[in-house]
């Protein structure tokens, strides 16, 4: 849409204003209730070692040169535990349902991040639309960002295309001082009225070097496109009892992943039996309770059986189902795996090397 | 009289911590108060009654005098629960029973009184070595939020079930760095969640102090161990803290 830029002091003060203003009433920010909300402004911070998304209490904290979060921005949209409806026990016109997102800017978000957002947004609008989820969408601002540091599990460039840019209102590009600024949006361009923004003088050569300028370590062994027949091929491949072997079921591949959405829905009722809600809450095909039903049968056993699960939703069930391959590449489920097993990049490269 | 369950906390060989725990609930003890008769509660008041719908016990049994009272407690009640890990697995209470005999740990501990009657200290057992127990609360000490959740299950007649995941589920919700990046070995890849992972996000190893899941992969937690130099005999020492028996495959080193 347009390029412009902006100097890093600027675009601080400017998020700082933005926190402590009030949104405006049309476009994101409309609240339910009709009455203009402060902008809750999330950002990329230090936590310990680690880098994560949580709100900024003063632009001062962002972080934009990181390598990954801990947990990818998805927790803003599904949250790990969010109230969908309320109830009197029952009481069948007493179901009334929780949703009143206020506001929300989301700054830092890197372009694999965007990708699974835009895979997400697709799972959650087509079918059975998820009005929790799509409102909270609505209400929100993505300022990505080009990755500026390198990560030793990242592979996105051997996974993802443009559709990141289909999630995205505004990109950055950091150029020494400077942010060169994409606006993608109707939204995005609201968002940044008010802010210093300056013409652009940078060449556009200068620009895409600069967006570019990390390369990954990794890719994925055989172009995506092959790989959901390959998986199709290797249902049986010894793979998935080796490294079945070796895991713990505990998850941590799946949570850190920006394309997971699987969810449970229990009711929660209060001693009194006076009120009651319905709860969401991460759920996870890694867990060894996942595929328990309510005989006691669980179709999914085996740790082999759920780790041959999750490759599969990444390389084969999502990408036939959206077109995209079902990973972005962060690397997240490769880092932060206990035992080493997680990242797909391994999983394939094993499976290549011992051909069956 | 009031038709109200009647519930009643015991406690053995403990520190207390867990009925503190309770205690400390504060708000939601009072919700919990008008749902319920607390008859026996010796943290906060005193009584006795005949009968109990749910009897919540705490600590392990360490003389053969309280077995009979734990057994009598049994006969009066409905349900009976064990609470926090002394009255789980015996909880730290066992490490004694890692010693060679009862006297020199008496002497050890109680110096020239050791042989009052009131100290004759047998190996540590827990709750179900000695009565049947229809519940389990893991924990040293407990989760407020968890033990209330199951007292609530309990009311409405539900069976609560104990999260079946690792430690690492909470962990990675709170996003904290995970120890095995600073080459410490936590035991959360086998511990059961459910306390929020409250020693790792401190930056301490979890210890399994509710002991495992249902089916930990112990082979997988060996070649780790491999891989970071530790024995499967340093590991079970761990373990042994809050007396879990995980049953790490030993082997080769
Ligand atoms: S993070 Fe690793 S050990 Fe844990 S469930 Fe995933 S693959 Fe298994
Ligand atoms: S599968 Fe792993 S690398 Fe791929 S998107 Fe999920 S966490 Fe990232
Ligand atoms: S389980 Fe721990 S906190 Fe509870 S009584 Fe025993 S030692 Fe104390
Ligand atoms: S610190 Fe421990 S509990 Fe946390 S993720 Fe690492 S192994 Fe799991
Ligand atoms: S982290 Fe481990 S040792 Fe600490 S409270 Fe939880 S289960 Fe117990």
């Amino acid at each position: 849409m347009e390029i412009l830029k902006i100097s890093k002091e600027d675009f601080n003060s400017f998020i700082d204003e933005k926190r402590t203003a009030s949104a405006p009433l049309e476009g994101p920010g409309d609240s339910i209730s009709g009455h203009a909300e402060k902008w809750k402004t999330i950002g990329v911070v230090k936590k310990g070692a680690n880098f994560v998304f949580a709100e900024l209490n003063s632009a001062a904290e962002l972080c934009l040169d990181y390598d990954v979060t801990v947990l990818p921005p998805k927790k803003y949209f599904l949250p790990p535990k969010e109230t969908l409806l309320k109830f009197i026990p029952k009481k069948a016109e007493s179901y009334a349902a929780v949703n009143h997102p206020g506001p929300i800017a989301l700054i830092g978000v890197h372009h694999y991040d965007l990708a699974a957002i835009h895979l997400m947004d697709r799972a959650f609008s087509e079918g059975e639309r998820d009005e929790h989820y799509m409102k909270r969408r609505e209400n929100s601002v993505l300022i990505g960002i080009y990755p500026t540091k390198h990560y030793k599990y990242r592979f996105s460039s051997s996974v993802i295309r443009g559709q990141f840019r289909k999630a995205a209102d505004i990109m950055l590009v950091a150029m020494n001082g400077f942010f060169v600024v994409e606006i993608l949006t109707e939204k995005g361009k609201n968002y940044l009225q008010g802010a210093e923004l300056q013409e652009n003088d940078f060449s556009l050569a200068d620009i895409e070097a600069a967006a570019n300028k990390i390369k990954d370590d990794q890719k994925i062994p055989l172009p995506i496109e092959l790989v959901p027949e390959f998986l199709e091929k290797n249902h049986d491949h010894s793979a998935w009892d080796y490294f079945g072997g070796k895991c713990f079921s505990c998850a941590s591949c799946v949570l850190v992943c920006p394309t997971c959405y699987c969810f449970d829905v229990r009711d929660e009722v209060d001693l009194t039996l006076e009120a009651g809600k319905r709860v969401r809450t991460w759920d996870s095909c890694m867990l060894e309770d996942f595929a328990l039903t309510g005989e006691g049968f669980n179709f999914r056993a085996g740790r082999g059986a759920r780790f041959r699960h999750r490759i599969y939703r990444k390389g084969k069930h999502l990408f036939e189902k959206y077109g995209y391959f079902g990973c972005v590449g962060c690397g997240r489920c490769a880092g932060s795996c206990t035992a080493g097993i997680a990242g797909p990049v391994k999983v394939l490269k094993y499976m290549l090397e011992h051909k069956q | 009289m009031s038709s109200k369950p009647k519930v009643a906390f015991f406690d053995f060989a403990c520190c207390e911590g867990c009925q503190l725990q309770v205690a400390n609930l504060e708000e939601e003890i009072l919700v919990l108060a008008q749902m319920v008769d607390v008859v026996e509660f010796r943290e906060v008041m005193t009584g006795a009654a005949p009968a109990y719908d749910i009897a919540f016990i705490e600590g392990s049994i360490t003389r053969r005098a309280d077995e009979n009272r734990l057994k009598d407690i049994r006969n009066r009640s409905k349900l009976l629960v064990a609470y926090g890990q002394c009255a789980v697995s015996g909880g730290i209470n066992k490490l004694k029973n890692r010693r060679p005999g009862m006297d020199e740990v008496k002497k050890e501990v109680y110096g020239d009184s050791a042989g009052m009657p009131h100290l004759d200290t047998y190996p540590t057992k827990a709750i179900d070595e000695i009565v049947a127990v229809d519940f389990y609360i893991p924990g040293c000490p407990v989760n407020r939020e968890e033990f209330l959740w199951v007292v609530k299950e309990l009311l409405l007649g539900k069976t609560p079930r104990l999260p079946n995941y690792p430690v690492c589920v909470n962990c990675k919700l709170q996003e904290n760095a995970c120890l095995f990046d600073f080459s410490i070995i936590c035991l959360g890849p086998l511990a059961r969640a459910g306390c929020g992972a409250v020693c790792p996000a401190n930056g301490v190893a979890c210890c399994a102090c509710r002991g495992t899941v249902d089916n930990p992969n112990k082979n997988a937690m060996h070649e780790i161990l491999l891989k970071y130099n530790y024995t499967v005999e340093e590991i079970k020492k761990k373990f042994d803290i809050f007396a879990v028996d995980p049953e790490v495959q030993s082997g080769k080193k």
